[in-house]
Order: C-alpha cells, then structure tokens, then sequence
C-alpha cells in the first residue's frame, strides 16, 4: 500500500450567517472574507505540514487546484509544489491535477511539470483534471467545450513531453506552429499521470488505455466500487489487469488516541468539509454541457444526496470518511480496501479548521500505527482475490 | 408550402405542420402554421420545441415558422454550427429550405440576437424585423444576468415578472427527462452565449447596416436583460422604434403572449406594405 498526504489548504473561517446567506464558498463568495494575515500564516502552516508528512513516511504529497473559493486557497497547484520541491527530498510530488480543461494554455502546464520535474529530481506525478463545474464561470471557459479542450490538452502535452522534434499542434482548441519544449521533463517517457473518475464510463476506458492511475473523488462506498470495477473492467477488455497502485482512494481521514476522541474532535471539522467546503447547487457543479446526457441521467438515477445534505453519521457509514482510534481506523480501511481494491491511500488529514496540532498528532498516529498496519496490502498478489 | 408541409410533414388539430429538416450532421425540427406573409420566429433559451400560445396567435394573420435551433428542442446537435457565426449562416441556409423569400424575422431574447446578426449579415434577405428583449450587445455597465449561475427557481422569477405564470416553462417537480431536456437547451445555449456572454462584441457597430422596418419590444420589468440594451439597439438601427410591453417580465411571449403576439402583428402588417416580403 501506497500513501499519499493530500492537502486542500481550506480557508476555514467562514461568516456564521454563511449557510442561510451563501449557496456555496465558491464563486460568489465575497473575498474580503479572507483576512490576509490569517490567510498568509494559513501557506506557511499548510506547506510545513506537506513537509512535515514526508518526515513522517508518507510516499507521496499531494495539492490540487481550485479556484475563487474557500474550499482550496490552490489556483496555482504548480506553485504550491515548487515550494516543496526544494524542501522535500524523497517524497512524490503529486499535483492533482492540473485542470487542463480551463486552462487558455495548456503548453504552459507541460512546461511548468518539466521544470518541476527537475526541481523535485524527477518526484513529480501530474495529475490532469477538468475543473469543478464553478470554475468554467470563475474562467469564463465555456464548459460545452470541456471535454474537447481537456482530450486536446492531454494529447498536447504528452506529446510536447515525448516527442524529440519540433512539431505543430493544430486541434479544434488550440494552435501552435512551434511546439520545441525545454525544459524536457526529467523522468522518461514522462512523469506519471493520474486521473481522477467520478462514474464517467468514458473516463474509465481512457485511463485504462493510457495505463493511467485511476484515482477516486468522495463519494459512497458502493459508488467507488463500480467506479473502480468499471476501471478494471476497462482494463480486462484492452487485455490487462492494472497494478495495484493504480488504483487510488481518496478519503478524508482523522485519527486520535480513541474513537470517542476521534470523532469529538474529528466531527465539526469532517462537516466543516462537506457541508460548507463542498456546498454547492447543481448549477455550479454541472454547467451546461459540462456532463453528457447520459452521464447526467446516471447521476440523476442513482438519487445520491448532494455532499452537504449529508450527516456525519451518513459519511462514516457510507465510507465517505474514515475517523477513530489508530486500530478502528486500520480496521475500516482494511475492510474498504477488502471491499474496493486499492493500491494506493490519497488521504486528507487537514479538515476545516482543526488545529495545526491537531492534524500533525492525527498524521503522526496514522504514520506511526496504521501505516505499518496497512503497509501489506494493496500488492499484486494481495488484490487479485478482490478484482 | 414547400419543403416543410411535403410528404414528411405532420399536421395537428390545430393545422399544425410538424416536419424535420435534414442537413449535414442531423435534422432540424420544424413547426409550421397559420397563412398570410411568411415570418421565421427565432427563439430564446427556454420553450423550443413546441407550438405556443405566441405562436398561435401570430399564426392568425401570418405564416408562421418556427425553426428549433441546434441542439435546442427538436432538433440535433448540428456538430458543424459551433458558434454564432455558424449559427447565422444556419438560419440563412433554413431561410432557403424553408423556400421563404424575404420573410419577416422575429426574435426572442436568445433568438433577437440571432435576428439581428442575420439582419446585419444578410440586410437583404429578410422583410421586417422585430427583436423582443434580444441580449447580443455588449453593454458592461448594464449586464445581462446570469441565467446559468441560477436554478430553475430562481431563473423563473428572473423570467417572469408574475412567477404564478411561470408554469408554462417551469414544472414545480420536473422528471429526470424534463430536467434532461432542459439541460441539453442550456447546453445548446451555452455554446453560443458562453463566452463572450451572450453579446458579440462586433454587433453593436455592424447595426446601422440593417435596412429591414425593425421594432425592438422591450418588457417593463425585465429582470434579464436592461433595457439600456433597447435603447441602444433602438438608436444604431436605423429609423428602428422602441416599445415597452407593460407589466412584463423577460419572456414576454410565455408572460404577455397575446400582447407580445399583438406588438409584432400590428408593426408587421405595416411593414409588410412598406417592405413587401413575400413568399
């Protein structure tokens, strides 16, 4: 097993009106919400605990991107992982991802990767995603054109990692008459890509083709399990079965000395995620075109709650979150991953507003009792009996 | 009638001509009804697809054709009309199916814009023109709101100036193939009006080439779209007259569908003396 630390770095402090007075922290949201010395103490606090989880043994740190939002203070995940790439030395870097899908210049992504692939000494997985459904208004990219923008975008930037002659890129998005990269990225053919799924059929085949890590969003258990099934499937029709650690679940988790503490401490923070950090209408997830037909009659069948019309008690049972003792925890996740078939943990230990010393005693109890706990599982011969 | 009352044309009770249309990727779904001048009625975001009450009530005194554009309605995703600009050039290739010379070309909302480019495009080609409520001008200190950013509620209070008559475009409880339909409009919607947000910069300075009699009806408590736009587009089109629906929201022809029916009759009839479009 795999374990990534992943850090969303939340801007906690919302207004106490917020939930009567705010559809979502995304967007609209007004920004003077954001005091600036709170927020410019919050980089430093987050970014040591990013280096902090490296000491502890964590294979991989991991940021991602959002924008105009409370949720994530992330707009520039390649900046958030220079500054870890000089104070890091064994740790992957993992930026998950990237959303192509938005992006005016995709060249630039896969110039900025190369760098930091030579920063990080060739530590950098790339992720690639298409943006949260806000951020096509936030960027005002129109999201019809998601899709097509994020397949061009991918193609683009394998390529101008790969190829070994200048070359001229002419798709429906995008044109460039010179394609010539330097830097080339350090790790060959290119660093590894990660993707994450959320049901689309399509997107499983496409990962499973590029032999790409299929990564979870939060979601049921028995959601992830078809998520991560279809991705297997995928891969059985092309003649393969993946590596374990291709195969990654992502999940908030927090752990303390006992259940009853963990979940005392863990509860507000775990809502603070989901009923305010993820709050959002249907609009500012699913902008026009943003979602085939068919993906969106799927979703609309499978009648699942919006992520702030859950309880807590609703997100440990059904596996959105995983919270109690170093043992409960090591027991929980071994039975999702009896469940699931994972390889890989991409874990979000940094909730809401909880303390700097409460997350590091949290990572230190998972780094010091689960991981060992879990270390054997999630290898080839381990998950054969489960796919 | 030509191509759309042939073979493959359906009628309703009410003489409605229900035909498809094919072109290059897809069909286009076409409604038909009424006699007298020809008019190609453009439609907005909400409610293709269907023969309403407006539509009835033009019919009347007028020939009435109304077209689902791509991907709204009816009609196919037209992989090969992509923006505005193809979009216009689909409307004059409808123009010749449909086998109109010189038809009157009203517009709503989404569709007023549409009118106007064609009338900027192909000043020529088209008899009167009447843009009711059209967003397309690019007016930073009197922005178009949002309808994507809203829910269904809210964008039917936005429309409407009485919500209790919303109901024509909004069910209270919508299905997953209501809520699937009125996804795949906003879809269509959206690639045309996305970015730039629902205006072409251009517009606004191509408008004195428009030659056709234009009227731009506006509703008194739009709630969409200023009426700052009216009076701009009333003032670059030439000798164009601006009237204001009383009581009104932005979808004027679901809210006042009998005096929205009525505004464009009335200037259409005089204009068709003046302007003689024809068949």
């Amino acid at each position: 097993m795999k374990f990534v630390f992943f850090h969303l770095m939340p801007y906690p402090w919302l207004p106490d009106d917020f939930d009567e007075k705010y559809p979502s922290p995304a967007l609209t949201f007004p920004n003077t919400y954001f005091d600036r010395e709170v927020g410019n103490r919050l980089y430093h606090r987050y970014l040591d605990e990013l280096e902090h989880a490296e000491r502890l043994g964590f294979d991989g740190i991991a940021v991602n991107e959002h924008h105009q939002t409370a949720y994530g203070l992330m707009p520039s995940p390649n900046i958030m992982a220079a500054a870890l790439a000089r104070r890091t030395e064994r740790a992957q870097i993992m930026v998950l991802g990237n959303a192509i899908g938005i992006r005016g210049n995709p060249l630039r992504v896969a110039e900025e990767i190369a760098m930091l692939d030579h920063l990080s000494d060739g530590r950098i997985v790339s992720g690639f995603v298409r943006g949260i459904g806000w951020e096509y208004f936030a960027h005002s990219v129109n999201p019809t054109r998601s899709r097509d923008r994020f397949n061009e975008a991918h193609d683009l930037i394998i390529k101008a990692w790969t190829a070994d002659e200048l070359f001229q890129w002419t798709s429906p998005n995008y044109e460039y008459r010179y394609v010539n990269l330097w830097p080339r990225p350090l790790q060959t053919p290119h660093p590894p890509i990660y993707i994450p799924g959320s049901g689309s059929t399509e997107t499983m085949k496409w990962v499973a083709k590029h032999r790409y890590t299929y990564m979870s969003v939060y979601a049921p258990t028995r959601v992830v399990g078809r998520w991560f099934d279809g991705y297997r499937r995928a891969a059985a029709e092309l003649g393969y079965v993946p590596a374990p650690d291709k195969i990654a679940f992502s999940v908030p988790i927090y752990v303390a000395e006992t259940d009853e503490q963990a979940h005392r401490e863990a509860r507000q923070h775990v809502e603070w995620v989901f009923h305010k950090g993820l709050k959002r209408n249907r609009e500012l997830s699913f902008p026009p075109g943003f979602l085939t037909q068919s993906s969106l009659r799927g979703l609309l069948m499978a009648g699942m709650k919006a992520h702030h019309e859950l309880t807590y008690q609703e997100l440990l049972a059904e596996g959105y979150v995983v919270v109690g003792s170093p043992d409960s925890v090591t027991a929980r996740l071994r039975e999702l991953h009896e469940e699931l078939g994972f390889g890989q943990i991409i874990g979000l230990f940094v909730l809401g507003g909880m303390t700097h010393e409460q997350a590091t005693t949290s990572m230190e109890l998972f780094a010091s009792q689960v991981m060992p706990a879990l270390r054997p599982l999630g290898v080839a011969d381990q998950v054969a009996g489960v796919s | 009638m030509t191509s759309v009352a042939g073979d493959a044309g359906t009628h309703d009770k009410n003489g409605v001509v229900e035909s498809y249309l094919d072109f290059p990727g897809g069909r286009v779904h076409v409604l038909a009804g009424g006699a007298g001048a020809p008019v190609l009625f453009l439609h907005g975001a909400s409610g293709a697809g269907r023969w309403h009450e407006f539509h009835g009530r033009l019919a009347e005194r007028f020939e009435v054709f109304a077209p689902d554009l791509p991907g709204f309605g009816g009609s196919d995703e037209l992989a090969a009309v992509e923006d505005m600009d193809d979009l216009l050039y689909h409307c004059l290739d409808l123009i010749d199916r449909l086998g109109l010379d010189r038809p009157h070309v009203v517009g709503a909302s989404f569709g007023g814009w549409l009118a106007a480019e064609l009338a900027v495009r192909a000043p020529h080609a088209i008899g009167s023109l009447v843009l009711l409520g059209p967003v397309g001008l690019r007016l930073p200190a009197h922005p178009v709101a949002d309808l994507f950013r809203m829910t269904p509620g809210q964008r039917a209070a936005a429309l409407f100036h009485d919500v209790s008559k919303a109901a024509v475009l909004f069910s209270a409880e919508p299905g997953i193939d209501a809520t699937l339909a009125a996804y795949r409009d906003l879809t269509a919607f959206a690639r045309f009006a996305w970015s730039p947000f629902m205006n072409n910069p251009k517009l606004e300075r191509r408008l004195p080439r428009i030659t056709a009699p234009t009227r731009v009806v506006w509703a008194s408590d739009d709630a969409v779209v200023p009426i700052a736009h009216g009076h701009r587009y009333a003032e670059l089109i030439p000798r164009a007259e601006l009237t204001v629906t009383p009581d009104c929201g932005h979808a004027m022809c679901f809210e006042r569908p009998r005096e929205s029916a009525e505004a464009v009759a009335a200037f259409l009839v005089a204009g068709a003396a003046l302007n003689g479009a024809v068949r």
